[in-house]
């Protein structure tokens, strides 16, 4: 009897251990899928839910807050997601808060993140409320993305073994940059004579600075040219005169140069007076018998003063011219 | 029955725990994934291995234990004499032995997967700095009722038929002391194929529920 009862003690406590361990397993399951806890109903529309299923996890800022309880169609482009969210982390969120479904890393499964939306302030959540969604990239749209990117980067791959190849051969400007003995010398014989320019460049700037160095900037012409800012002021009005002067001359010797034009030109009474022989030779005749004409008039003129008719005429004008000069 | 086994089943299961831990850890330290560890011996010792390698050991050591007994009172006509006496054998002798393996089992193979799951942490905790804590909430994040619930349910199946394959073995030897020892062992090699059996319809009709 002693035996048995304690058989039967060892058996109970085997099955209370077992059943403790089954309970205790349940309800930490449980509890994880918020079964047990008090929590608050939301939901969230989305166009692709990327394999989001039930029980997945709902985070909000990284920490679990809640599972996927339902996923229906709601029409063939809208998806609703139902979520269990513990009531004391429903009191930190808010209605304006954004739903996206993310992978739990590369291979993990799927995850329904709320994200803080900090641009609006807004409400807490409550029971029923529908959370506004942001469709994000999948992971298929990134190993597309990805793919697309290794064929590039295999095109481009060849397109630089090409060229490296053709380098390697000699071929273009970098090949010869790379294998020309002959261009080679020539760049080191440029890059020589470049640093000897270089030098005397160098050499000529310092003397040129020991030029400048050794102006008098307060007491000689060029040093009252550098700095006398009224000096620098007349300088400027002096170089305006003689662009106004130069304007002017260039103006002049236009004029000038018309006028040289007209006096070429063979219809002018000028280029006649002067190209034009005979018109000398008539206008010499001309003046040597104006010169006999005025002789012969002197003559006559003479005459006319002893003429008796106009004798007395010149007589008074003789008397007249002496009075004055006694007057003086 | 069920306590007599408890001894063998937590060791059966502490050493599963160790030596499931021990080989997977390479394995997945190669692909960067031992943080994936706890969900992955949890799920795996909870759903499949921690119930079937129970069941065997219990079938070993259970479902022997009543062949050989009821084998034994089979061939000494102690069977024969109870009927003689108007005692019903099988409610006596076959019905509470069923229930019995179809009641203890689930309980061990509870008990067998928690001591699993601690051997595991232990290598976890030693070889990857993983705390008990840690591990145990990675443990139970990764747990669902339907890994649970159909691997507990299905144990009761393999009990049941632990009890009676066991009881029917024993029950019909013959051959005096001879049979006895070949009912244990039939019992034993049949119980351990229909437990294969078994978890296949198990795992089938779960997979069409919950998948």
């Amino acid at each position: 009897m002693k035996s048995n009862s304690g058989q039967n003690l060892k058996l109970g406590l085997l099955i209370v251990a077992g059943l403790i361990i089954f309970t205790l397993g349940v309800f930490f399951i449980g509890n994880k899928q918020n079964l047990f806890g008090d929590s608050i109903m939301l939901s969230s529309v989305f166009k692709n839910v990327n394999g989001l299923q039930l029980g997945n996890n709902v985070r909000y800022s990284g920490v679990n807050v809640g599972t996927v309880k339902d996923i229906k169609f709601l029409n063939d482009t809208a998806i609703c997601v139902d979520m269990l969210i513990d009531r004391e982390s429903g009191k930190l969120i808010k209605h304006s808060s954004l739903a996206t479904i993310n992978s739990d890393g590369l291979v993990g499964s799927m995850v329904l993140n709320i994200l803080p939306n900090s641009e609006v302030s807004s409400r807490p959540i409550k029971e029923g409320d529908t959370l506004e969604s942001l469709s994000q990239v999948a992971t298929a749209d990134m190993l597309n993305t990805l793919n697309q990117t290794n064929e590039n980067a295999a095109l481009l791959t060849a397109d630089l073994l090409k060229i490296t190849n053709s380098i390697n051969a000699g071929e273009g400007v970098l090949g010869d940059l790379l294998k020309n003995e002959t261009l080679a010398k020539n760049i080191q014989e440029s890059a020589a004579n470049l640093n000897e320019t270089t030098n005397s460049a160098r050499a000529g700037i310092n003397k040129l600075n020991g030029i400048l160095n050794a102006v008098d900037y307060e007491n000689s012409v060029a040093g009252l040219l550098l700095s006398d800012s009224t000096a620098q002021k007349s300088f400027s009005n002096i170089i305006e005169d003689l662009k106004t002067t130069s304007s002017q001359i260039k103006d002049i010797s236009a004029d000038f140069g018309e006028f040289s034009n007209s006096l070429n030109s063979e219809k002018g009474a000028l280029n006649y007076v002067v190209k034009d022989t005979t018109f000398v030779n008539h206008l010499d005749e001309s003046m040597q018998n104006i010169e006999e004409a005025t002789f012969r008039f002197n003559q006559n003129m003479e005459a006319l003063k002893h003429n008796i008719l106009f004798r007395g005429y010149f007589r008074k004008l003789e008397r007249q011219k002496a009075r004055e000069e006694r007057k003086q | 029955m069920g306590n007599k086994s408890l001894l063998l089943v937590s060791v059966t299961g502490f050493i599963l725990g160790l030596v499931f831990t021990l080989q997977s850890r390479p394995t997945l330290m190669e692909f960067g994934a031992v943080s994936w560890m706890p969900s992955m011996i949890s799920i795996s010792i909870v759903r499949e291995i921690g119930p079937v390698i129970i069941a065997l050991i219990c079938a070993g050591r259970i479902g022997s234990s009543i062949g050989a007994e009821l084998g034994s009172m089979k061939v000494t006509e102690q069977i024969d004499a109870m009927e003689v006496s108007g005692t019903n054998p099988f409610k006596f002798l076959v019905v509470t032995r069923i229930l019995a393996a179809t009641c203890m089992l689930p309980i061990l193979v509870i008990i067998g997967d928690f001591v699993a799951l601690i051997g595991s942490a232990i290598i976890e905790n030693t070889k990857g700095d993983v705390s008990f804590l840690l591990y145990f909430n990675q443990v139970f994040e990764a747990l669902e009722f339907t890994d649970l619930l159909p691997a507990t349910i299905k144990t009761f199946f393999f009990g049941f038929a632990i009890g009676l394959v066991g009881c029917f073995k024993g029950y019909n030897s013959k051959k005096g002391t001879a049979g006895v020892g070949k009912a244990s062992n039939s019992a034993v090699v049949f119980t351990s194929m229909l437990l294969f059996v078994l978890d296949f319809i198990a795992v089938f009709i779960t997979d069409i529920f919950y998948n």
